[in-house]
């Protein structure tokens, strides 16, 4: 059952052209929904696929809000490096994180210019943890998919990143490295 | 197939008025609320209520006065009415139900317990 | 409905209940020795009444006790069961603070346990106190009235109380009928009530059992008159009322006309209760425990027409989109025109639905005097002092935001007045000054600001001490010290770590200082400066911007980022040459009309790459009496913003107190210029551990 599920991924899609739909549109601008867990059954772990680097890694739905295009983005100094800068989203201000250094699959943060020039098939995810919502930008977003939970194992011993990686899941060929965002986030 | 019973609530504390209807919308009810006696016999005419629940100690026209009113007036004295009051002295009580109250429930009340009542009277 | 959202309603009725009780207790503070007004005892009375039950309600049982205890002494008040003095008063007005401490503790979660808790049962304990010894009722006078049973049925107790005062007082009694339309009854009967209210007391409304015409409701006013009852007919004969005698014949009973004394007060035998002063009440925020704003309908009818009105301009953006979208040839320069008649229009409705919001957003500054009132007086009891405290300006509005957070260094500076500030009477005295002191709150608005003062009429800050403990903390180098005016000396006692007495008394509290104070007004874009004679008094005064949704922002521009300057923190821009910089102690100084002021760059400040220049523009910002200069490459504009926080994760980037949109999606960070200045002054005594 990997099958991606597009009704239920555009949802979380924020479309560029509801923010021009006029001066009124905050009026009746009402929060994405967050998909209802009970449907789900226990035996399976729902998670969003996004691409990063060449490894495809994977966020728990329960934590996705919204995933946009990579907004315009402001530059915050004296922070964290893995900080990319804040965008705003329909007046809220989030801070936008490239987690790519951190799962060593970069030297260094892609920066603001490189954030400018990624390709067209790049997002932000926005998750919600304890600490408050926060964007990650990922290469491309896949879908969402269900791991069997029997399936799930614990990151493999060695010089991983081990904090940053709550389980690996499998389906068919295809390597899900489900993301602990509490750690993974600054 | 019977159309939704309407309640009405007579209490002056915004907060309580809300747990009230809270319960009571969570039984399919709908509730139309007062939070003083002047309001209420303004309301009364314009719906007919399968149920009224008034606390008693209140501006103006006091819960008392409200009963009496209802209960003295043919077009709603078979209305069944609830008190809901602090008033939880034995005098109170009968003051109440004398007047013609159907049931006296003292605060604090279980929200199961006006349930139940509820369900009693409008044969839920 | 949630949990949550009726737990919040839950705090937020809670405490409007408790901030409605202080008003009218303070209100019989203020008259104390009078006659309390039975209108007002009855107010207080039905306010911790449905404190009582509201709490019991959603299960506050500490707090339900408490407020049960306040409604039974008040029930005696206005049955004249008790009588009221200054130990009931005070009672009563310190279990305020007990309900504050209790409601504080349970919106934290905290249901049945906390140091609150423990002061509750003792309250509740002192209140209950009050009433032994209660005398017995008198013999009831309405016996002999012969009333209706039924009438008496739907009486309260209180009800009853007045009419037995009135007819042990010898007043007629009437039963006044009226019968109105179902419309407009309550207005009609306000009327009434208005009409009668000069001629004695209305004691009851009753909606007559007696059923009126179609689509009217007939009431009873039960009355006691102290005019004739020409006079009464004459008032309720224009709004179609009828007059007859409550009861039989009305000649009053002799036995009961005669002037009663009624029941005799408790004799106070017993010493009054001990003032229980525990700590957690004296730290108890004085903060409002909800973010709930209560708006008047009329201001939020205005924002309802603004927003009908952009309504319709949209209808016409609409039409006028719809007709570039089919137009086959070059659109006529009619549609140009009326395309920027309507974005004029939009523009003209967006500024209105700006200002009605902000409107909305504001709250008189009365709700935290009264608070500070209820706290001054207790303070000043404790302190032994004899202190009148005044307040003006309590009807003064700021944006409900600033006016929490004033809050706490308003109650910091008032309790360093009672503490610090004023001497004890036989000291004034010796100097020749009146012995009751004096303390003043007062506001007053002023442009785009509000100044607030905290005065006192006492000793006035000594100089020579604050010298003596700056030196003493590192704060300040001799020679520095000896070239500080009277007026910068006194500005030392902001500074972090300054406190002017070793020892610090139950008071003023623990461990805070003016700096957290002055600090916090920085965080509200405030500022604070103070004077201090010897021997008048010393003022603290505060401006406050009027509101923190919306400023005034210079925009400029650094390394190629944009920022945002708040302007009511911006003193000047000049131009300064790069040759007439100079270094003290290696970092940059810059001379501005003869005074040398810290010149910073805000590039090297982030770490942003340096462009060379020969000139360069300086923003200059200053903060109470400091000022520093900002080095910015370019100079943007004006632009009103609405600041942002960044959120959670990046709440306190030093520097940067939020984001703000300029429109086209361009996000830009707004300066934090109070920590800057605060990065930039600290002196590097204290910096050092």
């Amino acid at each position: 059952m990997a099958a991606p599920l597009p009704s239920f991924l555009s949802r979380f899609f924020y479309r560029p052209d509801e923010a021009g739909a006029g001066a009124l549109s905050w009026l009746d601008s009402s929060p994405v929904e967050i998909p209802r867990r009970s449907q789900i059954p226990d035996s399976q772990l729902e998670v969003l696929a996004v691409q990063l680097s060449d490894e495809r890694y994977a966020v728990p739905v329960d934590r996705v809000r919204e995933i946009v295009k990579v907004p315009p983005l402001t530059w915050v100094p004296r922070v964290q490096p893995g900080l990319l800068g804040v965008m705003n989203l329909r007046g809220e201000v989030l801070p936008v994180y490239d987690v790519a250094p951190r799962l060593g699959l970069r030297d260094a943060p892609v920066g603001l210019e490189g954030a400018a020039a990624l390709p067209r098939s790049a997002r932000v995810v926005l998750v919600r943890d304890e600490a408050g919502a926060a964007g990650i930008l990922v290469d491309a977003v896949h879908g969402v998919v269900r791991l069997p939970a029997q399936g799930l194992e614990p990151a493999p011993a060695g010089a991983y990143e081990r904090g940053a990686i709550a389980a690996l899941g499998r389906i068919d060929d295809e390597l899900y490295i489900v993301l602990d965002l509490g750690a993974v986030l600054p | 197939m019977a159309a939704e019973q309407k309640v009405l609530i007579v209490e002056d504390s915004r907060a309580t008025r809300e747990l009230v209807s809270a319960t009571l919308s969570a039984m399919g009810l709908e509730v139309v609320s007062a939070q003083n006696g002047f309001d209420a016999l303004k309301l009364l005419p314009r719906h007919r209520f399968s149920l009224i629940i008034t606390d008693i100690n209140m501006p103006d026209i006091n819960g008392l006065e409200l009963i009496n009113f209802v209960k003295r007036n043919p077009n709603y004295r078979d209305t069944p009415l609830f008190v809901i009051t602090t008033e939880g002295r034995e005098v109170d009580r009968q003051r109440g139900l004398q007047l013609g109250a159907s049931e006296y429930l003292v605060k604090p009340f279980q929200s199961e317990l006006l349930g139940a009542l509820v369900k009693r009277y409008l044969a839920l | 409905m949630s949990g949550k959202r009726l737990a919040d309603e839950f705090v937020a009725e809670a405490q409007e209940i408790v901030e409605a009780l202080g008003k009218d207790l303070l209100f019989l503070d203020e008259r104390r020795g009078d006659e309390p007004d039975p209108e007002v005892v009855n107010g207080i009375f039905r306010g911790a009444h449905s404190l009582k039950g509201l709490s019991a309600m959603f299960g506050f049982p500490a707090l339900s006790t408490v407020a049960h205890q306040m409604e039974d002494v008040l029930d005696a008040l206005r049955l004249g069961k008790l009588r009221f003095d200054d130990r009931v008063l005070d009672a009563l007005i310190e279990s305020l603070d007990v309900l504050q401490a209790l409601l504080a503790e349970g919106a934290g979660g905290a249901v049945d346990a906390g140091p609150a808790h423990e002061a509750a049962q003792t309250q509740a304990r002192r209140l209950e106190a009050l009433l032994t010894g209660q005398g017995a009722a008198g013999p009831d006078p309405l016996e002999a009235l012969g009333l209706d049973p039924q009438l008496r049925a739907v009486l309260t107790e209180y009800e009853e109380h007045r009419l037995k005062e009135n007819a042990r007082k010898g007043l007629p009694l009437w039963k006044v009928r009226a019968v109105f339309g179902l419309e407009d009854f309550d207005q009609k009967l306000a009327a009434l009530n208005a009409a009668l209210k000069p001629l004695g007391e209305v004691v009851s409304t009753l909606p007559s059992s007696r059923p009126g015409e179609e689509a009217t409701i007939a009431f009873d006013l039960l009355f006691a008159a102290r005019g004739a009852r020409d006079a009464v007919a004459g008032a309720v004969a224009p709004l179609g009322a009828e007059l007859s005698a409550l009861s039989g014949p009305l000649e009053p009973p002799v036995a009961l006309a005669a002037p009663s004394e009624g029941p005799e007060p408790p004799a106070p035998s017993r010493p009054p209760v001990p003032l229980e002063v525990d700590e957690p009440r004296s730290e108890t925020s004085l903060r409002s425990l909800t973010q709930t704003v209560r708006v008047d309908i009329g201001r939020l009818d205005a924002l309802m027409n603004a927003v009908g009105e952009l309504g319709l301009v949209r209808a016409n953006l609409e039409r006028l989109a719809e007709v570039a979208r089919t137009a086959t040839a070059v659109l006529p320069g009619r549609w140009g025109q009326e395309l920027h008649a309507e974005t004029r229009a939009l523009a003209r409705k967006l500024e209105e639905l700006q200002a009605g919001i902000l409107d909305v957003r504001m709250v008189p500054l009365g709700q935290v005097f009264d608070k500070l009132a209820r706290l001054v007086r207790r303070l000043v009891r404790e302190s032994g002092k004899e202190i009148h405290f005044q307040i003006h300006g309590g009807d003064v509005e700021l944006d409900k935001l600033i006016v929490e957070e004033l809050s706490d260094p308003l109650m910091h500076l008032l309790r360093n007045a009672i503490d610090h500030g004023v001497e004890p009477r036989a000291q004034r005295e010796k100097q020749g000054k009146a012995g009751l002191a004096t303390i003043r709150l007062a506001a007053r608005a002023q442009g785009n600001h509000v100044l607030l003062e905290v005065g006192d009429d006492g000793a006035g800050m000594d100089e020579e001490r604050i010298r003596e403990v700056a030196l003493e903390r590192g704060l300040v180098t001799r020679t520095r010290l000896n070239e500080l005016s009277r007026d910068e000396v006194l500005k030392l006692v902001f500074l972090p770590g300054f406190s002017t007495r070793a020892e610090v008394t139950e008071l003023s509290g623990r461990g805070v200082g003016l700096d957290v104070v002055k600090t916090n007004l920085a965080r509200l874009s405030g500022v604070i400066d103070l004077s201090s004679t010897r021997g008048q008094g010393t003022t603290f005064v505060l401006t406050l911007p009027l509101t923190l949704a919306i400023l005034r922002a210079l925009v400029v521009e650094v390394s190629g980022k944009t920022w945002a300057v708040p302007l009511n923190s911006v003193q000047e821009i000049v131009a300064v040459e790069a040759k007439a910089l100079r270094t003290v102690e290696r970092r940059e100084v810059l001379q501005l009309r003869g005074q040398t002021v810290p010149f910073v760059r805000l590039a090297r400040l982030f770490g942003l790459p340096e462009a060379k220049l020969e000139r360069y523009h300086v923003v200059v910002v200053a903060l109470a009496q400091q000022r520093v200069g900002l080095a910015v490459d370019a100079l943007v504009g004006q632009q009103d913003v609405v600041t942002k926080p960044l959120g959670g994760r990046l709440a306190h980037v030093p520097g940067v107190a939020g984001a703000t949109d300029l429109g086209n999606r361009r996000t830009v960070l707004v300066l934090d210029v109070a920590s800057l200045m605060e990065e930039f002054l600290r002196p590097r005594a204290a910096a050092v551990p």
